[in-house]
């Protein structure tokens, strides 16, 4: 068979930067974001799908950790988007607008489905006298949407400092070490991960920022 | 002492004795540096989480359902009969919908491609698997689809006479590798100029989907099945994994 090329893209599809490579998203996320977030609150529906995919893992693993149960966790999901996209018109556009705004709306969500289960509790209560435990309804660890927000900024770094961040941070190797294991200079894996842990310190200001 | 530097700071946090006796002095001194030092200290312990866990595949459907509503899940309906009870699509704007729909850009084309297993999923199907190609249907065209630039086998493709103007194309696809990122397959026109996104193999390798029969007939024949990174870019990634010809 003869091979046809893919057809040249004649004009962008969106008057958005199309975020490329790894190189890209590190250094203008913002721009692209902003513009999403623009397209979100105009009523685009494609731009549902985008802020879906690009945060969906980061709402559902906040609700999977704070109700640790799959099926929950998947519902709360669910109500966060629809009530997201509901009340679209209710965001601020900007660079930084949907993980703050999404946690948030999460937490909402969350708390609800934790009064449904304690609703559940006393109604087994009544029946059987079981005392309702921290376990059942769960417990929130205030850290965890920063903990879940940095992992997805460290997720989204170019390389080389998301494996320099990674094995710093998750694998605890000595600077020595990464700079052994991947064949970089010493002073070039230290200044990465400083200015990883600093790029990580603007993101989260950043998000607080935004969720205000 | 002018304010320390935000990555010695970091430096300070994270190997203190790499950083210089002066800058250390100037922020015992200096409450803005070490309020610096205290929130990059609380960055600092806030890594280590596990990878994010993503949702499974058809919570996507399910919720471009409920957000966009039935008009959308409408617009993509198969005209088999399945429109939910009490929500009845006049087939003029079913087609008045149908027809901007293909000619819109590739994401909005997979968003209403995703919404179509969401109609299906709201009133109540419990297998949310691809559309099974009609029974009664005659197999159009069919391809092997095969590695780019080798004749490694990828799986098969049909395109089943759905109803007058629509047909049904299956992929089989098998051996796509594990490259991370998610599978979309497209049409590509033979003369090598035009593609449009058909939706994404959301479930397995295998997919199903609907397509107007005047798209085939315009010469979208190429399939192509390509691995696209989660970047919110919705044109084709570049990076195609199976082809094969409708003929």
């Amino acid at each position: 068979m003869t091979i046809i090329g893919l057809p040249a893209r004649t004009r962008p599809r969106y008057g958005v930067a199309v975020v490329g490579g790894a190189a890209a998203l590190e250094d203008a996320p913002e721009e692209s974001v902003e513009a999403l977030a623009v397209r979100f609150r105009a009523g685009h529906e494609a731009a549902l799908g985008e802020v879906y995919d690009r945060w969906s893992s980061l709402v559902h693993s906040y609700a999977l950790r704070a109700l640790q149960d799959t099926q929950d966790a998947e519902d709360v999901t669910q109500h966060v988007f629809v009530a997201a996209w509901q009340g679209r018109e209710k965001m601020t556009p900007g660079p930084h607008t949907f993980p703050a705004w999404l946690i948030g709306i999460a937490r909402h969500k969350i708390s609800d489905a934790r009064a449904a289960r304690a609703r559940d509790v006393r109604r087994i209560e009544a029946v059987a006298a079981v005392t309702p435990s921290a376990e059942v309804v769960g417990t929130e660890d205030v850290m965890e949407p920063d903990r879940l927000v940095v992992r997805q900024a460290v997720d989204e770094m170019g390389e080389p400092r998301r494996t320099i961040m990674l094995l710093a941070f998750w694998q605890d190797l000595t600077h020595v070490d990464i700079a052994a294991t991947t064949g970089l200079p010493l002073g070039t894996v230290k200044s990465h991960v400083r200015r990883g842990l600093t790029q990580l310190h603007h993101t989260l200001e950043e998000v607080r920022h935004g969720s205000r | 002492m002018a304010h320390a530097d935000i990555d010695d700071l970091a430096a300070l946090v994270i190997e203190p004795a790499d950083v210089p006796g002066p800058v250390r002095r100037h922020v015992g001194a200096c409450e803005r540096c070490s309020a610096t030092v205290e929130a990059l200290s609380t960055t600092r312990g806030a890594l280590g989480a596990d990878p994010l866990v993503a949702p499974p595949p058809e919570l996507r459907a399910r919720v471009m359902a409920e957000a966009l509503g039935p008009s959308t899940a409408a617009a993509t309906e198969t005209g088999t009969g399945e429109t939910p009870p009490g929500d009845p699509v006049p087939l003029a704007s079913r087609h008045r919908g149908g027809v901007p729909l293909w000619l819109a850009s590739a994401a909005a084309v997979t968003a209403l491609v995703a919404g179509l297993g969401v109609g299906r999923m709201s009133v109540g199907e419990p297998e949310a698997a691809p559309v099974e190609p009609e029974p009664t249907g005659a197999v159009l065209a069919a391809t092997p689809l095969t590695a780019l630039g080798s004749d490694a086998p990828r799986g098969a493709v049909e395109a089943v006479n759905a109803s007058d103007d629509v047909v049904t194309v299956s992929v089989r696809a098998t051996e796509l590798g594990d490259e991370p990122g998610y599978h979309e397959v497209w049409l590509i026109n033979v003369d090598g100029e035009r593609m449009v996104a058909l939706g994404i193999l959301a479930r397995s390798d295998n997919g199903t989907f609907e397509v107007p029969r005047r798209l085939i007939e315009d010469g979208y024949r190429i399939v192509d099945i390509s691995v696209e990174p989660d970047d919110g870019d919705p044109t084709h990634s570049g990076v195609s994994l199976a082809r094969g010809e409708l003929v």
